[in-house]
């Protein structure tokens, strides 16, 4: 056989036996599920004569673009991640928190009481409310839910901690007798291990062929891995009903450059981008077809100093530390990405308090470097500080704080981890200074208090390594002046913030992470609530006109 | 030819069991707890005590390798900490698309890079020399992150003739499903003869492909045209010269076949090396495959997922120099003996 015959037969035996091999057997991507009828009147551009509408923007979906995987745990139980945004639309909690109202209100329970100190709890259930899974909604259906929850422990279950007993009394009224007050209203509106869903089928759901929940929406399609990986459909026996302007079908087409998706925005093919850059989030503002929406979130940065051991256990230093951060220039720097912060609390949260705004104090700092025996003409002070890989926010503030140390004969030495081994070496006080963000899994400022700041023999996220008995105890009286007494929690968060930051300095929180959304100028209805996280509630919204 | 066959497997085989070693071993170093991906960034002690007993992360390193060999030859690769799924099957429907991707890429490549290097060589030293050499090396050197962005601003954004994003249009699995069989798409439409979708994903291929398609294309013109000059001075060619062939017809009919077994070595290599330099194409394009996992994966500490990417990734390499090596058997009995 002449050379290019072999080839040719080689090559073709190749072929065929890699066809062969990655023979998948003949399954339909995509198919299995509902056609959708095409009701909408597409204004992204088509591009190609043979290509149909595409799960692009028009009046019956809605295409958000998480720069994430969409799902990575289908059970409401221990769902713990990305897929919040998806499973606030399909579950829903017993309550949702109004960031605006600072207080939680009606979801799946439409009245609650608590008595006995805020350790019982008792919630009306809605009525006329069905599962996807047909089954109805009563008191029995979301005992089973939460005790399972709580059973298997897993993601943010550890909320339900306070609970001792579930009683269904009767069809609608579900009783809660809790271990210590808490409270459970709050819990009930968390974005995580808060959904209630229909228990019979929860051992079906892992694969995101079906779902368990109350919400106006339910899956249609999922595919792991692909571009447009899951597809919502509207629930047609919703409790809340249907209107005709509303998006009945939802789109996450993962987009995961900045870039890519501001292109799609603009192209009318996405409707909401979660975050863009503070250049582009700007040139989207004086976009045509395009709106923008800013709002403080409820996640700050905490810069922890070390009160255990090595320098920064003098408080002298860490004063000095919290007087040297450039808080102002690095919320200009920030560009709009984050908001000065007042305190530990963010705004929208009980607890919050006005007028304690950082402010940066050379001067001072000096003199207290001097007091612990470091800066110029003393000894040199050598920190090491650790802070997250790969977050150009948190390197401004390292950069910025390196450079303003050195004036002080400060040498900052700042290391950039991946969150488990920069939390590993937490665990181990194994730095002087150490930075991450803090968000709380239900909209309740005591998360900071009792994460963060109670002592701890182990320290899990106490990385300030803090050891106060009477901040302890002050932490400890927090859970029942919140479910009993709103105005005595306020003061009581309040004082404790004083005495974390000012007295024992502990902590510096520079500023409040702000979320910049980019969505399209046809969406009307969109208001970003901070307790969800990049969450849209798609029932909300409509096309304009 | 059985011998050498042999012994190319025999030597691909040790690869693989070096890379097998190194990545679990390299992953195994890396700092920190890779029970916090799987049980969230927030995890109790007990959580993560009980995702560490899950995948045996509490095991001495020697068992746990023992584990991971075993496991991996009874073809289960781990299960991904991120996505909670066998690492196998997140690779089955990742990898397929970076092949589609690649496979594009490289045609292009090779229907690019050769005809301009052979054009090269017709004319060394003038015009069309100084514009193959020029062209390959902006091809070789322009990081293909800024090539991917530029020509997605200009082609897409701007002139609308090509899509943004994404390997075809979405709502196409609804108006015509595609049937899976080798999970290629572009594969299965045309074997299934879905026409809408193999009409949308090779509009969506364009550009993708062609920033892929840049480095290798540089490379292949490069090659081609030292290849054939190199061969422009063998007794053979004076002979043609003699004889009175044309100058092209020498190069394309008797200098070019000596010369395409180096550049079948070269496209092996490149092709391995596309894959991984695609992995930033796809996040700009939004292209479904290893990229993105690949990504999500090392930015979420996903030590069973890297592991499996990384062994993907030699697997390729392996096979396709294994490949190269026994097709160069094929074409040419001097290559047995080497």
């Amino acid at each position: 056989m002449r050379w290019h015959k072999r080839l040719l037969v080689a090559g073709v035996a190749g072929v065929v036996a890699m066809t062969a091999s990655a023979c998948a057997g003949g399954q339909v991507r995509g198919a299995g599920r509902t056609p959708q009828p095409s009701t909408g009147t597409s204004t992204g551009t088509s591009t190609g004569a043979a290509e149909a509408p595409a799960a692009k923007a028009n009046d019956a979906t809605f295409v958000y673009a998480p720069n994430l995987d969409v799902v990575t745990d289908w059970d409401p139980a221990s769902s713990y991640s990305n897929e919040i945004i998806a499973m606030s639309n399909i579950y829903e909690g017993l309550t949702r928190y109004d960031a605006e109202a600072r207080k939680p209100v009606p979801r799946l329970a439409t009245e609650w009481t608590s008595a006995a100190g805020g350790k019982e709890w008792t919630f009306k259930l809605r009525q006329g409310v069905k599962f996807h899974t047909g089954a109805p909604l009563d008191a029995e259906a979301a005992k089973k839910a939460i005790e399972r929850t709580m059973k298997i422990n897993a993601g943010a279950a550890y909320i339900w901690g306070a609970v001792k007993t579930i009683e269904a009394v009767d069809a609608s009224t579900l009783k809660f007798t809790l271990k210590y007050a808490a409270p459970l209203d709050l819990v009930a509106s968390s974005g995580y291990a808060a959904y209630i869903y229909d228990t019979a089928a929860a051992d079906k759901l892992k694969d995101g062929e079906s779902d368990a929940g109350t919400g106006p929406y339910t899956i249609d399609t999922w595919q792991k891995g692909k571009e447009t990986e899951l597809t919502l459909k509207a629930f047609d026996g919703y409790w809340g009903g249907w209107k005709p302007e509303q998006y009945r079908k939802v789109a996450f087409r993962v987009t995961p450059e900045i870039t890519t998706a501001w292109q799609l925005l603009q192209k009318g093919e996405v409707n909401f981008v979660p975050r863009l850059n503070p250049q582009l989030f700007a040139q989207a503002g004086a976009t045509e077809g395009v709106q923008t929406s800013q709002k403080p979130s409820f996640q700050n940065l905490l810069v922890l100093f070390n009160t255990a051991t090595g320098p920064a256990k003098d408080v002298k230093v860490r004063q000095a530390l919290q007087l040297a951060i450039d808080y102002d220039g690095l919320v200009a720097a920030l560009k709009g990405a984050g908001t000065k912060a007042s305190g530990l609390v963010p705004e929208g949260l009980l607890g919050h308090v006005q007028g304690m705004e950082p402010k940066q104090d050379l001067a001072r700092a000096a003199e207290l470097l001097n007091a612990a025996g470091y800066g110029q003409d003393l000894e040199e002070l050598k920190l090491t500080m650790t802070y997250a890989q790969g977050d150009e926010d948190q390197k401004l503030l390292v950069t910025l704080l390196s450079s303003t140390l050195k004036k002080l004969n400060v040498t900052l030495q700042a290391k950039p981890m991946a969150w488990n081994a920069q939390w590993d070496l937490g665990k181990k006080k194994g730095q002087d200074i150490f930075v991450m963000y803090w968000y709380p899994d239900y909209p309740d400022a005591y998360s900071w208090f009792l994460n963060v700041f109670k002592s701890a023999d182990k320290p899990q996220f106490n990385l300030s390594y803090l050891k106060n008995a009477e901040i302890d105890k002050a932490i400890d009286a927090l859970p029942q002046l919140s479910a009993t007494d709103a105005l005595a929690a306020d003061q009581a968060y309040a004082d404790l913030q004083k005495k974390i930051i000012q007295e024992q300095a502990a902590v510096a929180a520079p500023y409040v992470q702000t979320y910049q959304r980019a969505l399209s100028a046809t969406v009307q209805g969109y208001t970003d609530n901070p307790a969800y996280p990049n969450v849209v509630f798609f029932y909300d919204l409509k096309p304009a006109g | 030819m059985p011998r050498y066959v042999a012994r190319r497997l025999g030597q691909a085989f040790l690869v693989v069991a070096g890379v097998v070693v190194l990545t679990f071993v390299v992953t195994r170093l890396l700092p920190g707890d890779p029970a916090v991906a799987f049980a969230g960034p927030k995890a109790t002690p007990q959580q993560l005590a009980e995702a560490r007993a899950r995948f045996g992360l509490d095991d001495p390193l020697p068992v746990q390798l023992w584990n991971y060999v075993r496991d991996l030859a009874t073809g289960d690769w781990g299960t991904s900490l991120r996505t909670r799924r066998p690492v196998l099957s997140d690779l089955y429907v990742a990898f397929p698309a970076s092949l589609e991707l690649v496979g594009a890429a490289l045609l292009l490549a090779v229907l690019a890079g050769i005809p301009a290097g052979v054009l090269a060589a017709r004319h060394r030293t003038r015009l069309p020399d100084l514009g193959v050499r020029v062209g390959g090396m902006l091809a070789v050197s322009v990081p293909v992150f800024w090539l991917a962005l530029a020509l997605q601003t200009v082609f897409a954004g701007s002139l609308d003739w090509f899509p943004v994003a994404g390997e075809y249009d979405a709502a196409l699995d609804t108006t015509s499903p595609l049937t899976l069989w080798t999970n290629i798409t572009l594969v299965d439409a045309l074997i299934t003869g879905n026409w809408p979708i193999l009409t949308s994903t090779l509009r969506h291929l364009v550009l993708p492909a062609i920033v892929v398609a840049a480095y290798p294309a540089g490379v292949i013109a490069q090659m081609t045209r030292a290849a054939l000059i190199e061969e422009g001075g063998q007794d053979h060619v004076r002979l043609e010269r003699a004889l009175g062939f044309g100058e092209t017809s020498i190069l394309v009919r008797f200098a070019l076949r000596p010369a395409l077994n180096p550049l079948l070595s070269l496209i092996a290599l490149v092709f391995a090396y596309a894959i991984v330099n695609g992995f930033l194409v796809e996040a700009v394009f939004n292209w479904p495959g290893l990229g993105r996992y690949a990504v999500d994966a090392i930015a979420g500490s996903d030590v069973p997922a890297i592991a499996g990417v990384t062994l993907l990734v030699a697997l390729v390499y392996v096979l396709a120099n294994l490949v190269v090596d026994l097709l160069q058997g094929v074409v040419d009995p001097r290559a047995r003996q080497r």
